[in-house]
C-alpha cells in the first residue's frame, strides 16, 4: 500500500472499537447474560426480533447487548447476520388459527365467540414506578380497585417461571376477561384457538370480502424490493417488520395531522400466541415441524362510510408481526385497512412501503455524519457562480463565467 | 400544386362515456373541417366537457372513433394507449382548460410553462426557446417583464393568456378548448375571446370550442352541435343555430342568451 | 443430512462475506444493468455490516463481481485513508483475501463515494459507485408511480423546465453534485453526488461504471465505450467546479479536483493517493 497515510483510517477504527468495548463491557457490574435478557428484558428482545423480521431470541439476545441496548442497532447485526445465511427451505403456509393463545381480547363484543383471556398485559397495571426491589412472589403490587381476583391473577403471572405468563379461562363471569388462577404449567394452559370474530362475521354477511385469487405467492419481500403497487401480501411484510414507532406515528397522523382521514376503527381481535412453523423436508419430501415463533395478531373493524362504499359492511385491516408487540400490531392493521381505502393509489401507500423500515431510515440520517467536503466544495463554487451571475445584466444571457468554463474534451 | 384540402381534420363517431350510472355522452358524432371552429353547446351536465376529454386523451371513452388527419395519416385517437396518447399531446392536440391551473404549472414562471412543449417537442436550445417564449407572450399579450414571474402571481385572465400562449406553442393540429372564458370577469372575459378569435383565424388551427355561453360559440365557431343530456340534439351553422333553432332544448338556450347577445 | 449440511452445499458466506445465490442474484441485476445503460434495475438489497447510506449497495457489488483474483481499492472523497473507507475496505479483504492497493492504476476493483480518480482507468477496471440517491428525477417528482412512467416513456421534459427555470432565476445551473446525465442516449441517470468536475470523465470511457444504491434497492451501470451527457442546453455550456488561481498545496496539480483548506488559505487534491504519487515522483 503505497500511500503513507492510508492506515490512519484504520487505526482510528480500531481504537474506536476499542473504547466501545472497553465501555461496554467494562464498570463494575457483572456482565449481561443471555438469559437475562431474553427473561428480563424479553419485550426490548421481541421488538428487535420484530424490527429484523428473524425469529432468533438468543441470537437476538446477543445482538441487544452488543448494541448496548440501541433497537435499531441490534436489528441490524440480525438482519445483517441473515444476509451471510443460505436460504434453505421456504415455510410452509400456516393458518393464523394454529395459534396457542396466551393472550386474547375483543374488543367489539362482550361475549365473543372463545373466550377473552386478559394474559400478560400492563393494559390495566397502574404506572407507579415501583421502589427498586426486585421483584419476585413476594412482591405485591398495590390493588387499586377492580376485580380482587384478577389483580391476583397478575401475581400469579409475574411469578410465572416460563416468563411468557398466562392464566386461561375457568370458570368465572363471562362476560369479563377471564384472569383465574393460573395452574403455572406452560403446557398445559396453552389455548387452543378460539374461534376468530372474523369469521363470525363473515358468516352474517357483515364483511367486505377481499379475499382474492391474485396473490396465491406472498411476495417475498426480501427478494424483491417493493414499490407502490405491490400486492397487499407485500404491504404486510413490509409492515411487520418495520419500525415501531415509524408505524405508530404514521396512524396518528390520521388522528392530528394536517392531512389523512378519519377511520372508526374497533378490534376484533388482538392475540399474542405461538404459531408453528414447517417446511418440506428436503428428503422425506413430508411436511416437519421446525418449531414455533410467537407473534401477535390484530383484527382491526372498519365502519365503512366512504360515498362510494357499501356502508351495509365492515372492512377488516390485518397485522401480525414477531415477538409481544401490540401496539406495533394495531398500527399495522390500522395502516392496512386505511392503505386499502385509499385507494391503494395515493400517498400512504408510498409512505407506508418506502418510508417505515428503521434501518433504511436510521441509516440513511445518520449517513449525514460521513465526509461530505467533496460535494460541499461543489456547492461553494456554485455560490460563488450565481454571485458572479448576479452582476451580469439580463438573464437571458446564461452567465459566461469569469472562471473558464470548462468544456467535456 | 396543392392538393384539395380533404373533407374533414377530425371526424368523430359514435362517442359514448358512461361514469357509473351517469351518461356522460351517449353515439355523439361531428366532422372538422381543415381550419374550422367546431362549437359544442351545452349546460353544464350536457356532456360537453366530457366529449373533449375523451377527444383530449385525459378520459377513456367505452365506443367510438376519433379520426384525426395528420398530413398523409390518419389516426383512431380512442385506438392509442397511454403513451401514444400522451405522445400526441406534445405537438399534435393541445387542450386549453377552463382553469388555467389545470393546464399551468402555478410554481414555474411564464416562459417555464411555454417551454415546457417547447422542450417536449426536442427544443434544446436556451436562447430560442427564450427567444420563442417571448414572441408567443406577445402574442397573447403577456407583458414580457412578466415573463420570469411565477404563474401563480397571474391574475385569472393573464393565466389564460399563458395558457393560450402555451397550447399554440408547437402549432398543434387540433386544438381544444373547454370553457375558455367562463370564469373571468366580463371585461377580461372579452379581452380573451377576441385573442382566442385572432389566434383561430391566423394559425387556421383545426378547433373544438365547448360552452355554454351562445357569445363565445357564435364568436369563435362557423358550426355547432347542441348536447343534452349527453346527446346530441341538433347540429349546423352557427349562424343559423342562433337564427332559428329547431330542437326545443337549442331554442331555449339560444332564447335565454338572448339578453346577451 | 443434517442442516448444516445443507448450509454447506448452498454456499454460505465463506468467500465474499454474501451466500452465493444472494451474489448470483445481484449478477443478475448488474447484467441487465449493462445491457440497459443508466436504467435504475431493482434488486434484493441485502442489509450488510455497514448502515445503509453507508456504502451497502456498493459493498453488494464489490462483493457480487469480486474474485480471488482482484486487487480491492476503496475511496471515500477520493481518499483511501478516510474511515468509511477503510472500514470498507477491511471488510471486503477480510471476507475474501484479495490484496488491497492505494494505487488506482494497479486495481482491479475500485469501490468510491463521491469522486472518479484522477488517473485514467482503462479495460479490465471496474468502478463500484456509491449512491445515496438514485433517482435523477426526484426534484421534480415525488410520486414513485409517475416516476416509472417518466423513465419508460423517456419523458424527461420537466427535468429540463426545472434547468431551465434554474437558468433563469440565478443566470447560472446551479446543481453542485449528481449532475443529470443522459447515458446512451435513451435513460437519465443521476451521477450519484461525484462533482460536475467527474461527470465528462464517464464520457465514452474505456472501463465498467456499476452504481450500488443499497437502501433504495436499485443497481445501474455504464458500460465501457458509451455516451453520458450532462443535461445542457445547446448554448449553455456545462461548467464543472474551478476556482481561479487554485492549485494543490502539496503537489502543485491545477487539473484536478482540489477541496479547500480554509485553516491553510490553499486548496490540495482530493484524490489523495495521485497527489502522493505527485510528490513521490517530483522528490524521487
Amino acid at each position: 500500500m503505497g500511500y503513507a497515510a492510508a492506515r490512519g483510517g484504520l487505526d482510528a477504527i480500531l481504537a474506536a472499537e476499542e473504547l466501545m468495548r472497553a465501555k461496554r463491557d467494562g464498570g463494575a457490574s457483572p456482565p449481561l447474560e443471555i438469559g437475562q435478557l431474553t427473561e428480563r428484558l424479553n419485550l426490548a428482545v421481541d421488538r428487535v426480533m420484530g424490527e429484523a423480521g428473524l425469529w432468533a431470541p438468543d441470537l437476538a439476545a446477543r445482538a441487544l447487548r452488543q448494541a448496548e441496548g440501541d433497537i435499531i442497532e441490534a436489528a441490524h447485526l440480525l438482519r445483517a447476520y441473515r444476509s451471510t445465511r443460505p436460504r434453505l427451505a421456504a415455510g410452509l403456509v400456516t393458518h393464523a388459527d394454529e395459534i396457542e393463545i396466551l393472550r386474547r381480547i375483543v374488543p367489539a363484543y362482550r361475549v365473543p365467540p372463545g373466550p377473552q383471556l386478559l394474559g400478560r398485559t400492563l393494559d390495566y397495571v397502574g404506572r407507579l414506578l415501583d421502589d427498586g426491589t426486585p421483584s419476585g412472589p413476594a412482591h405485591r403490587p398495590a390493588t387499586v380497585g377492580g376485580n380482587g381476583q384478577a389483580s391476583h391473577a397478575q401475581h400469579r403471572a409475574a411469578a410465572d417461571t416460563d416468563g411468557h405468563g398466562h392464566s386461561h379461562g375457568q370458570g368465572g363471569d363471562p362476560g369479563h376477561p377471564s384472569a383465574a388462577s393460573s395452574d403455572g404449567q406452560a403446557g398445559k394452559a396453552a389455548q387452543q384457538s378460539p374461534g376468530r370474530l372474523l369469521d363470525l362475521l363473515r358468516g352474517q354477511g357483515m364483511i367486505r370480502d377481499r379475499r382474492r385469487d391474485d396473490d396465491p405467492e406472498p411476495h417475498d419481500v426480501t427478494r424483491e424490493p417493493v414499490r407502490p403497487g405491490v400486492p397487499r401480501s407485500a404491504r404486510l411484510s413490509v409492515m411487520a417488520r418495520a419500525e415501531t414507532g415509524a408505524l405508530v406515528n404514521l396512524w396518528y397522523r390520521n388522528v392530528l395531522g394536517p392531512d389523512g382521514y378519519i377511520h372508526e376503527i374497533t378490534l376484533g381481535e388482538v392475540r399474542h400466541g405461538r404459531l408453528p412453523v414447517r417446511v418440506t423436508h428436503p428428503v422425506t419430501g413430508q411436511p416437519v415441524r421446525l418449531g414455533s415463533v410467537r407473534v401477535t395478531e390484530v383484527e382491526a373493524i372498519e365502519d365503512l362510510d366512504g360515498p362510494d362504499e357499501d356502508r351495509g359492511v365492515f372492512d377488516v385491516g390485518y397485522g401480525l408481526c414477531l415477538g409481544h408487540n401490540e401496539r406495533k400490531a394495531i398500527a399495522m392493521a390500522n395502516l392496512d385497512i386505511a392503505v386499502e381505502r385509499d385507494g391503494g393509489q395515493g400517498a400512504l401507500e408510498q409512505s407506508v412501503l418506502m418510508t417505515t423500515d428503521g434501518l433504511d431510515a436510521s441509516g440513511f440520517l445518520e449517513h449525514l455524519k460521513l465526509p461530505h467536503y467533496v460535494t460541499f466544495r461543489s456547492m461553494v463554487d456554485r455560490k460563488a457562480a450565481i454571485r458572479a451571475a448576479a452582476e451580469r445584466p439580463a438573464p437571458d444571457q446564461p452567465a459566461a463565467q469569469h472562471q473558464a468554463a470548462a468544456v467535456s474534451q | 400544386m396543392a392538393e384539395p384540402a380533404p373533407g374533414w381534420a377530425l371526424r368523430v363517431t359514435g362517442l359514448s362515456k358512461q361514469f357509473g350510472r351517469v351518461t356522460g355522452c351517449q353515439d355523439v358524432g361531428f366532422e372538422v373541417a381543415p381550419g374550422e371552429a367546431l362549437g359544442i353547446i351545452g349546460e353544464s351536465g350536457s356532456g360537453k366537457t366530457t366529449v373533449l376529454r375523451c377527444i383530449a386523451g385525459d378520459v377513456e371513452p367505452e365506443a367510438g372513433t376519433a379520426l384525426l388527419r395528420r398530413g398523409p395519416d390518419v389516426v383512431n385517437l380512442f385506438a392509442l394507449d397511454g403513451p401514444e396518447r400522451r405522445a400526441l399531446r406534445v405537438s399534435t392536440i393541445a387542450i386549453v382548460y377552463q382553469d388555467p391551473a389545470q393546464g399551468l404549472n402555478l410554481r414555474i414562471s411564464a416562459g417555464g410553462n411555454i417551454a415546457e412543449p417547447l422542450i417536449a417537442a426536442g427544443w434544446r436550445n436556451f436562447g430560442r426557446i427564450r427567444a420563442r417564449a417571448r414572441e408567443l407572450l406577445a402574442r397573447v399579450d403577456v407583458p414580457l417583464d412578466r415573463m420570469d414571474d411565477l404563474v401563480g402571481t397571474f391574475s385569472g385572465g393573464m393565466r389564460q393568456r399563458v395558457q393560450l400562449a402555451k397550447a399554440v406553442a408547437n402549432n398543434p393540429a387540433l386544438l381544444l378548448l373547454d370553457e375558455p372564458t367562463t370564469g373571468l370577469d366580463a371585461a377580461i372575459a372579452a379581452g380573451v375571446l377576441d385573442l382566442i378569435r385572432d389566434l383561430l383565424e391566423e394559425t387556421r388551427v383545426t378547433a373544438l370550442v365547448v360552452s355554454h355561453d351562445m357569445t363565445v360559440i357564435s364568436m369563435l365557431s362557423s358550426r355547432a352541435v347542441v348536447l343534452r343530456g349527453g346527446r346530441m340534439v341538433e347540429a349546423g351553422l352557427t349562424d343559423q343555430l342562433l337564427e332559428d333553432p329547431q330542437d326545443a332544448y337549442s331554442q331555449q338556450l339560444v332564447a335565454a342568451a338572448r339578453g346577451t347577445l | 443430512m443434517t442442516v448444516a449440511e445443507l448450509a454447506a452445499s448452498a454456499g454460505t458466506g465463506e468467500f465474499g462475506h454474501l451466500d452465493e445465490q444472494s451474489k448470483r442474484e445481484i449478477r443478475n441485476a448488474l447484467l441487465t444493468a449493462v445491457a440497459v445503460p443508466g436504467y435504475q434495475v431493482p434488486f434484493a438489497s441485502r442489509e450488510m455490516p455497514v448502515a445503509r447510506g453507508w456504502g451497502s449497495g456498493g459493498l453488494q457489488v464489490t462483493l457480487a463481481v469480486i474474485g480471488p483474483q482482484d486487487t480491492i481499492k476503496v475511496i471515500d472523497q477520493g481518499d483511501d485513508a478516510g474511515v468509511n473507507a477503510a472500514n470498507l475496505r477491511r471488510l471486503i479483504v477480510a471476507s475474501t483475501g484479495v490484496s488491497d492497493t492505494t494505487d488506482a492504476r494497479a486495481a482491479s476493483i475500485i469501490q468510491t463515494r463521491h469522486r472518479v480518480p484522477e488517473d485514467p482507468l482503462g479495460p479490465g477496471q471496474i468502478l463500484v459507485l456509491q449512491v445515496p440517491v438514485p433517482e435523477p428525477l426526484r426534484g421534480v417528482e415525488r410520486d414513485m408511480r409517475e416516476l416509472r412512467r417518466m423513465h419508460a416513456e423517456a419523458d424527461y421534459s420537466r427535468i429540463w423546465v426545472s434547468l431551465y427555470e434554474d437558468l433563469v432565476r440565478n443566470g447560472v445551473i446551479t446543481q453542485s453534485t449528481g449532475y443529470p446525465v443522459l447515458v446512451g442516449g435513451r435513460y437519465v441517470m443521476a451521477t450519484t453526488p461525484i462533482p460536475r468536475w467527474d461527470v465528462p470523465r464517464l464520457h465514452q470511457a474505456g472501463f465498467l461504471s456499476l452504481f450500488g444504491a443499497g437502501r433504495e434497492k436499485r443497481v445501474f451501470a455504464v458500460p465501457p465505450h458509451t455516451s453520458v451527457e450532462p443535461l445542457a442546453f445547446e448554448d449553455v455550456p456545462f461548467q464543472v467546479e474551478r476556482t481561479e488561481g487554485a492549485s494543490c498545496l502539496l503537489c502543485g496539480a491545477v487539473e484536478a479536483y482540489l477541496v479547500e483548506v480554509p485553516a491553510r488559505h490553499g486548496w490540495i487534491c482530493s484524490d489523495a493517493d495521485w497527489c502522493w504519487r505527485r510528490r513521490e515522483a517530483a522528490d524521487g
